[in-house]
């Protein structure tokens, strides 16, 4: 793309766009150490991500409020309205992803050392790898402007439903099993849904990525796993 | 490659079931042996608000100025191809200017009050094509005044000679002459180049009323203004239509680059 | 910045010297403006009496007026006006609003501008050529028909140049309402330069009303009463021209007194000239 006649307004997308990026890095961060604190059962590190929010709630804020005057002073149209607005939509995005790993780390915390059950620590392993790469595409999707890669992610949240789905039916046969696992999974089943919520917002960061970039809307329908988990 | 491809190509979000007041078909225009216009297709959809965009000497107000036959007044200029008013072509030799004249009526950039009093400003072109009684006259003057939201501010003082008025004031005049006659067509080229953000803010809301009762296509230089004001927008660059579509799609998602390129300040 | 207040002073001291002599070539010109007002005054007014608007020329030696030259020269001005600004107007017109990038209008506003500047006397002579020897007479008519000659430049120029000052803007305003092009000029271009055109033919009735060579070829003068058009007229500048070299005194009293007429008559002219130009641009 050419440049703008008034080099401060490329200078502005520019760094909001490296907002964003940081941003998702912040959020990568924050949801692999979640991941590995609940590989290792380790307290210490879930607190580490309790503490760690705090900063992705003032980028976050930083970005809005730099999009803010960015409207009022240059009055965006096109691809430039398309990128500003889609910043704003991506970084809350981003916020709520970090807001689900910091409750996801809450819950360790409550949980404990406990390592009991260690027979859905794989399960939650899968799931887990599974949405950090999608959010690791999807930023880099956003990073390079590519629409396939972004379309890639969206299409590839079927598998984390799936995946979801599945640890659910898991948790649920354990506490069938022995009533006294139910406190324990049912925290679980929480961490399990808020990781499937962050893939979910990876897809809607899919969505406005591939918006950026065509000016459309994904209007088709996303296509779903199986969802007998009734959530 | 056809025509319709050619057309369809620069075409974005149109529908196609809306009538069309006037239909441009491959106009091209020469200022003497200049090519101003290369084969402009566009269709003036009745009762809404098209706007021109483009750099300077994109052709634009050129665009307009054949809508009304203005070039006429001068020599060397003339123009091929159609433009179908209620599907007559209105650039038939044969055709009464000062008729079609009436019937598109235009607001210049520069506001040209008379030289004469704010009533007879109005009553002057009233009387060209009608012969209304006193009290007639004063009732379309008064209608056309407050059509062009400018009653309240000189209704003590219609005697007043019409260039003691603010621009503003001189420029909504024009347009209350122009509605005055009852066109059907209004042409605005670049009306509120020369006027503050108040009285440009109120000829917008004015374009926006307009279009109830007229067909209206606005040349601006302001991409804003063109957002704010049309429903339908054409990018012209270098006497070519490079994309028309409505106007939410053009400023959101346009289909050409060099639409982009303008909208958001990247030409060159 | 280095401040270097020789060069100052020298900027000074040469602005100093530009203003007083630009001063002092406007006053120069007020005080020769000032020394013909005061010498027509001077010996202009000692014959001005009622005598002067009543009675004929006299024949050297007794008392008399200018009464035949006054009327004369309205008659002969006011004729050659009436011929004149018509036809100035309307070619004036023609190249402002019609013939605008007509070959023709060039043509005319050249050759024009070359009558405009020609001599007064080499009218006279043309008019004596065409009006005056074929026909065996001077005459009143040939008199006014060369003030007309000298008229018609003055007005086409001004009138074009007027029009041309109306915005083309006006023109496709009163167009794109359906404005007849008839009506267009007529209502709009005339209205709009018209306090202009007024004062360029207020500028050619000062101009004509002071000439003298022209006439002196075609109504020749006459010492008598004369409202007939196909023989000689007295007119002022004529009658100034003969009694100002004659011998006798009381002739040329009555010459400086119609001097003082003329002189004031055309700065009455052009003050309105110059009045109707400044309401214009209020």
């Amino acid at each position: 793309m050419p440049q703008h006649t008034v080099a401060s307004f490329d200078q502005d997308l520019k760094k909001l766009s490296g907002l964003v990026i940081d941003m998702g890095k912040l959020v990568g961060t924050q949801l692999n150490h979640t991941l590995s604190a609940m590989r290792k059962h380790d307290v210490t590190v879930a607190e580490s991500v309790i503490g760690g929010d705090a900063r992705i709630d003032a980028q976050c804020a930083e970005i809005e409020s730099l999009v803010v005057s960015f409207i009022a002073k240059r009055q965006p149209v096109a691809i430039d309205l398309r990128e500003i607005i889609s910043t704003l939509k991506i970084s809350t995005d981003l916020e709520r992803a970090g807001d689900l790993a910091k409750s996801t780390a809450k819950r360790l915390v409550t949980i404990g050392g406990d390592a009991k059950l260690s027979g859905v620590a794989a399960s939650f392993s899968t799931l887990g790898e599974r949405v950090e790469e999608q959010l690791a595409n999807v930023m880099t999707a956003y990073a390079n402007r590519d629409d396939k890669l972004a379309l890639e992610v969206w299409a590839g949240d079927v598998d984390i439903d799936m995946l979801h789905t599945s640890l659910f039916r898991e948790l649920l046969t354990y506490m069938m099993e022995d009533p006294r696992h139910i406190g324990y999974c049912a925290h679980l089943m929480f961490c399990a849904k808020n990781l499937e919520r962050i893939g979910d917002h990876a897809t809607n960061i899919a969505e406005s990525v591939h918006y950026i970039i065509t000016g459309q809307l994904i209007s088709v329908e996303r296509p779903k796993g199986q969802s007998d988990s009734g959530i | 490659m056809n025509d319709l491809s050619v057309a369809k190509s620069v075409m974005n979000a149109v529908p196609v079931s809306l009538p069309e007041k006037i239909s441009i078909r491959d106009l091209k225009f020469y200022y003497g042996s200049n090519l101003a216009l290369k084969g402009i297709t566009l269709p003036l959809y009745a009762n809404h608000v098209t706007a021109f965009i483009g750099p300077s000497g994109c052709g634009k107000s050129t665009l307009l100025r054949v809508l009304n036959r203005m070039y006429d007044l001068y020599p060397g200029q003339r123009a091929e191809g159609q433009v179908l008013l209620d599907g007559a072509n209105v650039l038939d030799p044969g055709l009464d200017l000062n008729l079609l004249r009436a019937r598109v009526g235009m607001v210049f950039q520069k506001p040209t009050p008379f030289p004469m009093t704010i009533y007879e400003n109005i009553a002057f072109g009233v009387r060209l094509y009608e012969s209304l009684s006193k009290s007639d006259m004063d009732q379309r003057v008064q209608s056309s005044l407050e059509r062009a939201a400018l009653w309240p501010e000189v209704k003590d003082k219609l005697q007043a000679n019409g260039l003691s008025l603010s621009g503003g004031q001189q420029q909504r005049l024009c347009i209350a002459r122009t509605v005055a006659i009852k066109p059907e067509v209004i042409l605005f080229d670049e009306p509120c180049s020369a006027l503050d953000p108040i009285s440009t803010a109120k000829i917008e809301e004015l374009i926006e009323e307009l279009k109830t009762d007229y067909t209206i296509a606005i040349v601006t230089h302001n991409m804003q203004q063109a957002s704010r004001v049309s429903d339908y927008t054409a990018f012209m660059y270098l006497g070519e239509l490079v994309e028309f579509g409505e106007t939410t799609a053009t400023f959101t998602a346009p289909r050409q680059s060099r639409t982009q390129d303008y909208i958001t300040g990247r030409f060159g | 910045m280095a401040f270097d207040s020789k060069r100052y002073a020298r900027r000074h001291r040469v602005d100093g010297v530009v203003t007083g002599l630009c001063l002092f070539s406007a006053l120069s010109g007020l005080f020769v403006l000032g020394l013909i007002l005061g010498t027509l005054l001077w010996n202009g007014l000692a014959g001005l009496g009622l005598a002067v608007f009543t009675e004929m020329t006299p024949p050297p030696g007794s008392k008399g007026g200018l009464l035949n030259a006054i009327a004369g020269s309205l008659i002969m001005t006011i004729l050659g006006v009436a011929v004149g600004t018509p036809i100035g107007i309307l070619a004036g017109t023609y190249m402002a609003e019609y013939g605008r990038h007509s070959k023709l209008t060039s043509v005319v506003r050249f050759i024009n501008d070359i009558l405009l500047s020609a001599p007064s006397i080499v009218i006279g002579l043309f008019v004596y050529t065409i009006m005056v020897a074929p026909f065996g007479g001077y005459s009143a008519l040939a008199g006014a028909f060369s003030l007309a000659v000298i008229v018609i430049p003055i007005v086409v120029r001004t009138t074009e140049d007027m029009l041309l000052l109306v915005p083309n803007t006006l023109r496709e305003a009163a167009s794109a309402l359906g404005m007849p092009r008839v009506k267009v000029i007529s209502s709009i271009s005339y209205r709009a330069a018209r306090s202009g055109m007024i004062t360029g033919v207020l500028l050619a009735i000062a101009r004509v009303s002071g000439e003298t060579a022209p006439l002196l070829f075609t109504a020749l003068g006459n010492q008598f009463w004369s409202t007939d058009l196909t023989a000689p007229m007295a007119s002022l500048p004529v009658v100034i021209f003969k009694f100002a070299l004659s011998p006798y005194a009381d002739w040329r009293q009555l010459a400086w007194t119609g001097a003082l007429l003329i002189t004031f008559a055309v700065l009455a002219l052009s003050i309105s000239a110059r009045v109707i130009g400044q309401k214009r641009q209020s």
